[in-house]
């Protein structure tokens, strides 16, 4: 579903990504999981091409992503991120129309149903008419995840969903995703929630430094790192 | 000091025409400045390196230089230069438009970059192209921070419109400035165009705070 090869970033004089490969299959849930600092947002954002890799490439359903098809490959891929960016100007329902009806030229009646759907699914029913700022933290991220499922997209990606959240809006957020991942959804998650990555992951990528240090399954990887990086890392984080 | 307000009594009806002389031109220079202005600023933010270097000369030069020099070069220049002989009206748009879209062009600029970039990476990550998004999700996030600057910029146009005087407008300046030749009495003529100026910029900022309270209610 999702290949990335030699991903190589730079920032300047500083190399974030040092040539990263992997290969994320359809249906797969993978989290990623490393020290601040360590590039997994700017990964994670390779993935879409918000950020532009300096060399390397990423193919969607083996086509290879460019400037040029971005745009078009960006409608299957739905991101959901830290600060949650809901459009502040518009009201929820608003919210998680506009794409759909701007980018994929769905008949409104059409749009308003696919949203309603989500909003029940994700349990903000009773908020459709309310603005951004009205909402607690843990119903933005609903939102901005009903905004993204509305393109339906067959990829998601999340970038730390949970971490700007009061600890009680946490589980209702993760709670969302668990149920999407049992859909069958490819998603890939960084995250620090690392009892969240055990439980729904099929896999987690370790970055260190820039450098994917070690990729596997959760019971493995939580119980026997290889690394000593990942050792370190996990003893400060369990 | 004896002032006698009684003198400029037959003068008041000329100098009130000033008030429209002067609101003429200030609003048809803050509509092309705007306008310009709006063209300034979108260059400014466009990827065309040509555009952006060109919209950032301009505004370098007509903010780096007296207004009223702009007004007397494009007033006494461009005859020279043409023949044409260039309506004092003509001159005070061109030189006020030309100067308020320099600073209007920053002010919009400012302002769309003070939107959160979280919105535009929200927007592109739904495939959203750069037009739409421009206009359905940046702008009108960014009014928000522009509306009130450019209060002040049309308050700052109001005031110094005066020195269209110099070139012989007959706005409310030069009016006075005339009542003030005919009587030989200085103080009140300039007076009663002060109070005028003030009760205008007054207003203006009045619309000001009405703008910024409707802004911040929608928030
Ligand atoms: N736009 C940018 N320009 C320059 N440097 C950047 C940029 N974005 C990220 N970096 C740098 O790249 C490195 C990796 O950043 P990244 O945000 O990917 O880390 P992260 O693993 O997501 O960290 P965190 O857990 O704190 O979110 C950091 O050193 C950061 O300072
Ligand atoms: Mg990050």
């Amino acid at each position: 579903m999702i290949s990335a090869t030699e991903i190589t970033k730079v920032f300047g004089k500083n190399t974030v990504l040092k040539n990263i490969s992997t290969t994320i299959n359809k249906g797969e849930v993978v989290a990623i999981i490393g020290p601040s600092g360590s590039g997994k947002s700017t990964f994670l954002r390779c993935l879409n091409l918000l950020e532009e890799p300096t060399s390397g490439e990423i193919a969607i359903k083996d086509v290879k992503m460019t400037n040029k098809n971005k745009l078009e490959i960006r409608k299957n891929i739905g991101m959901v991120f830290q600060q949650f960016n809901l459009f502040p100007h518009m009201t929820v329902l608003e919210n998680v129309t506009y794409a759909p009806r701007k980018v994929k030229n769905i008949p409104n009646d059409r749009a308003h149903e696919i949203a309603k759907e989500l909003l029940a699914k994700v349990g903000l029913t009773d908020k459709e008419d309310a603005y951004p700022n009205r909402l607690s933290g843990g119903q933005k991220q609903r939102v901005a995840i009903a905004r993204a499922l509305a393109m339906e997209p067959e990829i998601m990606l999340f970038d730390e969903p949970t971490s700007a959240l009061d600890p009680e809006m946490v589980k209702e957020v993760l709670d969302v995703m668990k149920d999407l991942a049992n859909t069958g959804m490819t998603m890939v998650i960084v995250t620090h929630e690392m009892n969240f990555a055990k439980e729904v992951a099929d896999r987690v990528m370790f970055l260190d430094d820039g450098v994917l240090m070690e990729e596997g399954e959760p019971e493995e990887f939580f119980n026997n790192p290889s690394t000593d990086r990942a050792q370190d890392f996990l003893s400060k984080v369990l | 000091m004896d002032l006698d307000f009684n003198q400029i009594v037959p003068y008041i009806p000329f100098v009130l025409e000033g008030i429209w002389a002067t609101l003429q031109f200030v609003i048809v220079s803050i509509v092309v400045g705007l306008l310009l202005g709006t063209v300034l600023a979108l260059c400014k933010i466009t990827k065309i390196s040509i555009l952006r270097v060109f919209a950032n000369v301009y505004t370098s030069i007509f903010r780096g230089t007296p207004l009223i020099l702009q007004l007397m070069l494009i007033h006494y220049a461009v005859p020279q230069i043409t023949g044409y002989d260039i309506p004092a009206f003509l001159s005070a748009i061109l030189a006020f438009g030309l100067n308020s879209a320099a600073y209007v062009s920053e002010i919009i600029r400012a302002g769309i970059m003070a939107v959160d970039k979280g919105q535009i990476e929200a927007a592109e990550a739904l495939g959203v192209p750069y037009k739409p998004m421009m206009l359905h999700i940046i702008m009108p996030q960014a009014v928000k921070n522009i509306l009130p600057a450019l209060m002040n910029e049309f308050i700052t146009l109001t005031k110094e419109s005066a020195i269209v005087s110099t070139i012989g407008y007959l706005d409310l300046m030069r009016r006075a400035q005339i009542v003030q030749a005919d009587i030989y009495r200085a103080f009140e003529p300039l007076l009663f165009a002060g109070a005028i100026y003030w009760v205008m910029v007054f207003i203006l900022t009045k619309i000001g705070g009405l703008v910024e309270r409707r802004l911040r209610q929608s928030d």
